[in-house]
């Protein structure tokens, strides 16, 4: 009686050391009754959400007889799926020779929504043995699409491209197609690429990632400031948004003109004109030290006053006088000049048309030696005539 | 009768003024007046110089003579016409500047094989002027005519103007019925409107065409007056006439060769100074004026007569000239016209008038 009941107790204590000790050591005997066993090395492993486990699991027959035993996964988590395969084939019931060990690969696969924890089921050979395996979940999985960038915010004047790299990874389990849009405001121009093509939708495996590049160019008349460009990818079942910020630094622009819009004028040969122009900052900045510059027909001279503008407020506009000298051999008819108003980051050019006009002073004296011969003619006949 | 009724007129319109002035007025002029002035007054008979005038374009108009010249000058400038409507088509898609003036190019343009409207003119105008002309004064003196309207009671330069105002009245009206005969056959085979520059540019070429002719004229009148024979005054005539069309334009490559700079010493300033100088010599011609005037008219995009230096081009824009701006150009050149027209005709006046007339000798 004692020695069974110490037998009891021997077994027990076995038991419980081999419960306590075995997962420490990473070597589970199981359920060593009857001399069958299960075996795998990585009893406990941690995984994201998504992996698929690969067991290699030992059915160990340390009897003298062989046995068959059935084979089955019990408290397998909900959505989990696993797979029994030996030498290719599906199992459901496995024989052992005596003394002897039969591998059989154990295929598991962690869902994509599931939450952080540890979870646990158990292998079975029949009643014979069993094998706890636990995986521990690091993170909340979702079943869901990523659409994520490093760097979100791109700054740059406002007829800079912008370009983004995005990255959309497929967290479900099908293969999905992705329409992408941007919600732009009217102007603005967006376009995707993918593997270096412009592309209005994309394909992606489950569980893989595309990059996207994300192109934008700013409206035309854009101002200063930040502005946020929503981007998506969606489809019927699932989608991913994204915000991307693009920050104008403002817009250098500069406009040449007169206060009429006029840009022709006349003069005379070797004479001067001065014209009024219009210097007007058009951007959104401030522009700085606007010189004042002219190409002209050779001998002209253009002069300027003032020959420099140093500070012209952006939308601001301010009149400079410009003193067109024609060369005193220019020849009757239209001449071009151009005038360039021109900061470090901006330039606008006005071209003037000179209509060069002849001097009257010869025209009048013409008129004058005509008027003197006919004079002379009326002498004559004051003189012979009327006789 | 006509002559009296306008003389009364004359009178009444006279006695208005002086009343209105005042007496005081009316009796400084009087008192201003010489003896001779008051008798040249009431002897003054306007009408008689138009009668004359009216004669005179009579004769002409029904002369062989001027319906002959009128034949030559009215079927060259068709055949200008038509040679230049061939070619119009090119002349249109051409890139000269000056294509929207298709009106204008109707007048400038040939294909080669007749000189332009404006080329017959300046080569047959003269002929015009020199044939109705050269037996102006001879003639009459040789019939014995001369003496005989002497003896009516005119002013003897009243004869000289009369045959020049009528001579010139006769060659206005041609040229201006032959230019808008051009005109307004060209509108009607185009199909475009001349264009208000395009009329004032037609307008003054044929001012100027007059002008020109004017000389001619006055020159063969000269002529007339100076030598007793027709014969030889159109003979002169044709001679300054051939000079200055053809010749003129010879001697002067024979100085130009002569005078040219040595080409490889000469500066562009050389150079320039010659080119300007053997422009100027043949300015002496009226050949010559006339061309440079009528080509400015007629080609707007003619901007300068003598040499351009790249200086004047650089910056230039190929484009027409406004009309002002091209009359401006040619004004020394038309005020050279009148002043030889009316320097031949003045000096032909002095000859007439100290000529001393009889009756047939």
């Amino acid at each position: 009686m004692t020695r069974f009941l110490r037998n009891i107790k021997l077994t027990s204590l076995l038991l419980i050391f081999t419960l306590v000790v075995g997962p420490l050591l990473g070597v589970v005997p199981a359920h060593a009754s009857g001399g069958v066993s299960l075996y795998t090395t990585y009893t406990s492993i941690s995984v994201p959400p998504g992996e698929s486990l690969n067991y290699n699991v030992e059915l160990r027959n340390n009897t003298d007889s062989m046995v068959t035993v059935p084979l089955a996964i019990k408290d397998l988590p909900k959505g989990w799926t696993a797979k029994m395969t030996g030498d290719g084939w599906d199992l459901n019931e496995i024989s052992v020779m005596p003394n002897t060990a039969q591998s059989i690969s154990l295929a598991v696969t962690v869902p994509m929504q599931i939450d952080k924890g540890t979870y646990h089921f158990t292998l079975t050979a029949g009643s014979l043995a069993s094998l706890p395996l636990t995986v521990q979940i690091t993170e909340k999985g979702t079943y869901q699409t990523e659409l994520t960038t490093d760097q979100a915010n791109l700054e740059g004047h406002s007829d800079a491209t912008f370009t983004y790299s995005v990255n959309l990874t497929n967290r479900t389990a099908e293969k999905q197609t992705y329409a992408l849009t941007a919600q732009a405001e009217p102007g603005w121009d967006v376009t995707f690429s993918a593997d270096g093509k412009q592309v209005s939708s994309v394909e992606v495996d489950p569980g893989a990632s595309k990059a996207i590049t994300v192109d934008i160019k700013p409206a035309e008349n854009v101002t200063k400031g930040t502005f946020k460009i929503p981007i998506r990818a969606a489809n019927q079942s699932t989608n991913s948004e994204l915000v991307l910020e693009a920050a104008i630094s403002g817009k250098y622009s500069l406009e040449l003109t007169t206060p009429s819009g006029l840009l022709s004028t006349d003069v005379k040969a070797g004479g001067d004109k001065t014209v009024e122009l219009q210097v007007k900052n058009t951007g959104t900045a401030d522009l700085t030290d606007i010189n004042l510059t002219s190409t002209t027909p050779s001998n002209w001279e253009v002069t300027f006053n003032p020959k420099t503008i140093d500070k012209l407020a952006a939308g601001k506009s301010t009149t400079v006088e410009a003193k067109i000298t024609s060369s005193d051999k220019a020849i009757a008819g239209d001449y071009v000049t151009d005038m360039t108003a021109q900061a470090a980051e901006a330039s606008a050019t006005a071209t003037f048309r000179v209509a060069i006009k002849g001097s009257v002073l010869w025209g009048w004296i013409g008129v004058l030696i005509i008027l003197a011969i006919f004079g002379g003619i009326y002498v004559l006949i004051r003189k012979y005539g009327r006789r | 009768m006509e002559a009296s009724v306008l003389r009364k007129q004359l009178n009444k319109w006279r006695d208005v003024a002086r009343q209105l002035l005042g007496g005081k007025l009316g009796s400084l002029i009087e008192s201003g007046r010489t003896d001779r002035e008051r008798f040249s007054k009431s002897n003054s008979n306007p009408a008689v110089f138009w009668v004359l005038v009216r004669k005179e374009i009579s004769d002409h108009v029904r002369s062989w003579r001027f319906i002959l010249l009128l034949a030559i000058i009215f079927l060259t400038c068709i055949a200008s016409l038509y040679t230049a409507l061939n070619s119009l088509q090119d002349a249109i898609n051409s890139q000269d500047g000056y294509s929207e003036f298709v009106i204008l190019k109707l007048f400038t343009i040939s294909d080669g094989t007749i000189p332009s409207f404006i080329g017959f003119v300046g080569f047959l105008g003269p002929l015009l002027g020199i044939g109705l002309g050269f037996d102006a004064v001879n003639s009459e003196r040789n019939k014995g005519t001369l003496s005989r309207i002497m003896a009516q009671p005119i002013h003897r330069d009243d004869l000289l103007n009369a045959k020049f105002t009528a001579s010139l009245f006769i060659i206005a009206f041609m040229f201006i019925t032959l230019g808008l005969l051009v005109l307004s056959l060209g509108f009607v085979i185009v199909g475009l409107p001349p264009s208000l520059e395009e009329l004032l540019r037609i307008f003054s070429f044929l001012i100027v065409t007059i002008i020109y002719i004017g000389f001619w004229l006055n020159l063969s009148i000269l002529f007339s007056v100076r030598f007793r024979q027709p014969a030889t005054s159109a003979l002169a005539s044709i001679a300054v006439w051939l000079f200055f069309s053809f010749f003129y334009d010879m001697i002067l490559k024979l100085v130009s060769s002569g005078l040219a700079p040595d080409a490889s010493t000469a500066t562009v300033d050389d150079v320039v100074h010659h080119v300007d100088f053997m422009m100027n010599l043949s300015r002496l011609s009226p050949y010559t004026l006339f061309n440079e005037a009528t080509s400015t008219l007629m080609m707007p995009t003619v901007r300068n007569l003598g040499p351009l230096t790249t200086d004047q081009i650089y910056g230039a824009i190929d484009s027409p000239l406004p009309f002002g701006q091209s009359l401006l150009l040619i004004w020394p050149q038309v005020v050279g016209l009148i002043a030889l027209t009316l320097a031949c005709f003045a000096i032909s006046y002095v000859i007439f008038m100290r000529q001393e007339i009889r009756g047939r000798s």
